[in-house]
């Protein structure tokens, strides 16, 4: 138990003792905002000139219900920062285990009194970790802004929850690349190779029957977290992104099983 | 083996993001997809042809323990991601809790058994989501059954419904439909109290006095609270007031919309034998207005005095009226009319005349069922309604009374009076506003002791459209939007400096 303790400190000190770590959270919260601010100033634009006099004002029904905070603000915002993520994420998650093994470092870790899965949960934990307080700080402008507006931030706390989600999906997809390779330019393109394929499957449906379509979509990123975006908080989606870890996680130990069979 | 993987890799990424780019698999795509993907096939099967050359019993068993702990990992993710499914465990985080059912449409729904749900969208239909999320709630509280259609490619179905637009549903019951343009759960509810077609009543309608017109459509005009009384079973009957010798038999209440002149003796003795043989009335009056409902209700305890109710803590109105002079009503006595209406469930008035309550017999039950907040007074000076006006020294402050209802008994029969000091809460400038909708609605389920049907209605319109300023959100990037970053930044270049330094 020390000895994990130890590593999750080693960890977590290497990543945030890096200037690398405060940039990337610093870039990550500035987009977020210009984003944000960008969505939301589109948003009233559009509002107000639907409800300039000529167009009968905010008391009548000319205002279409595709302008709402929802649709204008709060989807896109998700899809841009969901793709972001999905860039951004592995690499982050890219020199986890590649650069252990490109220095050799990773046989010292075996050799202490740390099993495989101790390892894979400390380094899987912190990335789990970093990509939290990535969506908190990302949080803060956003919510202030609609809590300003009177309408409290509970439903954009569902959307950052979601992307929150999303990032550790994505983590746990490039960490899992990154522990099959000492390379860490491989780590990451594969950790994006595989994410894109689970983003969304609709580019498989013309060529899938319609059952196989939707346990496909059962599978993809997109669906999942983009629910979190209606407000929504479905325990399901929670446990796909569990479950999405879980084996990213075993697939991660696996990867110390090849290397003890030295293959 | 590495190298194949690698170009299966990068193959795959560049042939969906142009998937992604252009929205259609192009040559470009299906090319770098399948070429990608064979890559891969082969390069997993020259790894396991290597593995199998390379390893022995005991290699190979420890991959085979591996490749278990990935398959228990998997087996077990996938159950428990079954199991949180099928617990349809969720919670709903919208402003207004748009996903729970208000229990006015789930009370509702258990008494149209049979109902099916069409849904008629455009996949690429970004609404289409939610609407989807707010079927599953219908058809998780009414065991209704739904069916969602591409609008593209059923054009004979949804001709034959007139759909014409993506994002329609249309609820169906036996041989009759209602469709549903903007599927928000108030207009959902409005539709299927349309297909249980109750008959609830008759309403003879006052008219001929310039009393508000249940025929126009503008904002002054009373539209709206008629298509809503017709939505909930109330059939309206004009009464001509100049020409009202006896109040028809079949009429069941009368709704006088402030009549603007004086509706005539043989008029109010026709309502007074009305409300003496167990008729109900619902009464929107307007201070300055002397029309002889005023003395009707006076016998009836219900006084109106030719004044004028000022809330100071309602603050200006909405089309920038002096202030006070249209009160934010949140205090509500206990009484069937105001169920549900609390502090947070506000009602909006604009000129309200106060009411005086006194009861002609001990048995009669009298209720100031809307109360101004306690800094109102009152004042009988009519011009500031328009024109803003210092507030007169010594001036006597107290709850006063916006709306009443009064009930009686007399010689076997209940006569039920619903009085209201404004009109134009009604009307369709501010009958969505907040509960005025419920409070109107339900006064009249009330007067006409239909209690069952008083509800709080789901709102047809949608908070989220609620402007959001922009000078607001742009002072807030400058102050907090920018600070953030601006620490970070200041965190990682003093790391940085102090780690080169050392």
């Amino acid at each position: 138990m020390n000895a994990l303790r130890a590593l999750l400190r080693k960890e977590l000190a290497s990543l945030f003792g890096s200037p690398t770590a405060y940039l990337t959270l610093m870039l990550v919260a500035l987009v977020t905002a210009l984003i944000f601010f960008d969505h939301l100033r589109l948003y009233n634009q559009i509002l107000f000139v639907y409800a300039s006099s000529n167009m009968g004002g905010f008391d009548t029904d000319t205002i279409p219900d595709y302008v709402n905070l929802w649709d204008t603000v709060f989807f896109p915002v998700m899809e841009t920062l969901g793709l972001t993520l999905i860039g951004a994420v592995p690499l982050l998650t890219m020199r986890a285990f590649a650069e252990e093994r490109a220095r050799g470092t990773d046989e010292l870790l075996v050799t202490t009194s740390l099993s495989p899965g101790q390892i894979v949960v400390a380094k899987f934990a912190v990335a789990f970790l970093f990509v939290t307080a990535m969506m908190a700080v990302s949080f803060v402008y956003p919510a202030s802004a609609i809590e300003r507006g009177g309408l409290g931030a509970e439903h954009l706390a569902a959307v950052f929850l979601g992307l929150t989600l999303h990032g550790i999906g994505v983590a746990s997809i490039g960490l899992a690349c990154s522990a099959f390779t000492s390379s860490q330019l491989v780590a990451a393109v594969s950790g994006w190779a595989v994410a894109f394929v689970l983003w969304d499957f609709s580019w498989l449906q013309p060529f899938v029957g319609e059952s196989a379509a939707r346990t496909l979509e059962l599978l993809s990123l997109h669906p999942r977290y983009g629910s979190f975006s209606e407000g929504i908080v479905a325990l399901d989606n929670v446990a796909y992104f569990g479950a999405l870890a879980l084996v990213s996680m075993a697939l991660a130990r696996f990867s110390f099983d090849l290397r003890r069979v030295g293959s | 083996m590495r190298e194949l993987a690698w170009i299966g890799c990068v193959a795959i990424l560049f042939g969906l993001l142009s998937f992604y780019a252009t929205d259609h698999l192009g040559v470009f795509g299906a090319v770098n997809l399948a070429g990608g993907g064979l890559a891969l096939v082969l390069a997993l099967a020259i790894a396991a042809r290597l593995m199998r050359r390379v390893a022995g019993p005991h290699a190979r068993g420890v991959i085979a323990r591996g490749l278990l702990g990935i398959a228990v990992a998997l087996g077990l993710g996938v159950a428990c991601e079954r199991a949180a499914h099928w617990s349809e465990l969720r919670t709903d985080w919208t402003f207004e809790r748009r996903y729970e059912l208000s229990p006015a449409l789930a009370e509702l729904l258990h008494e149209v058994p049979g109902l099916r749900i069409l849904h008629f969208y455009d996949p690429a239909d970004p609404r289409v989501r939610r609407t989807k999320l707010l079927i599953d709630e219908l058809v998780r509280a009414s065991g209704a059954q739904s069916v969602a259609y591409d609008v593209q490619s059923v054009p004979d179905e949804a001709e034959r419904y007139g759909v014409n637009s993506s994002n329609t549903i249309v609820l169906q019951l036996g041989d009759d439909y209602e469709v549903v343009e903007r599927p928000l759960e108030g207009a959902i509810y409005e539709a299927v109290y349309r297909l249980r077609k109750v008959k609830s009543g008759v309403i003879g309608l006052l008219r001929g006095e310039g009393e508000g017109d249940p025929e126009r459509e503008t904002a002054q005009g009373f539209g709206g609270l008629a298509a809503a009384l017709a939505t909930e079973g109330y059939e309206l009957r004009s009464l001509v007031t100049l020409s009202l010798r006896e109040v028809p038999a079949e009429i069941d209440a009368i709704l006088a919309i402030s009549p603007q002149r004086q509706i005539g003796e043989r008029a109010e003795d026709a309502l007074r034998r009305f409300l003496a043989r167990g008729g109900a009335l619902i009464a929107l009056l307007e201070p300055g207005v002397d029309s002889g409902l005023e003395t009707l209700l006076g016998e009836w305890g219900i006084s109106a005095p030719d004044e004028l109710v000022i809330d100071p803590a309602a603050g200006e109105g909405l089309g920038h009226e002096p202030e006070g002079v249209c009160p934010l009503a949140y205090n509500y006595e206990t009484h069937a009319i105001t169920r549900g209406l609390d502090r947070n469930r506000m009602t909006f008035f604009c000129g309200v005349r106060p009411f005086d309550l006194r009861k002609p017999e001990v048995d009669d039950e009298l209720t100031a069922v809307v109360l101004s907040s306690p800094r109102a007074w009152r004042t009988s000076d009519r011009s500031r309604l328009t024109r803003p006006a210092p507030e007169p020294e010594g001036v006597e402050r107290g709850y006063q009374a916006i709306a009443a209802s009064g009930r009686y008994r007399r010689d076997g029969v209940e006569t039920r009076i619903f009085a209201v000091g404004d009109s134009d809460f009604a009307s369709n400038r501010y009958l969505r506003s907040l509960y005025n909708l419920d409070l109107i609605m339900n006064g009249v389920h009330w007067a006409l002791a239909r209690d069952p049907q008083i509800a709080l209605r789901p709102k047809i319109r949608d908070t989220v459209q609620f402007p959001l300023p922009v000078q607001n959100s742009l002072e807030l990037l400058y102050g907090v939007g920018l600070l953030v970053p601006e620490l970070l930044l200041l965190a990682g270049g003093t790391l940085w400096l102090r780690q080169r330094a050392a």
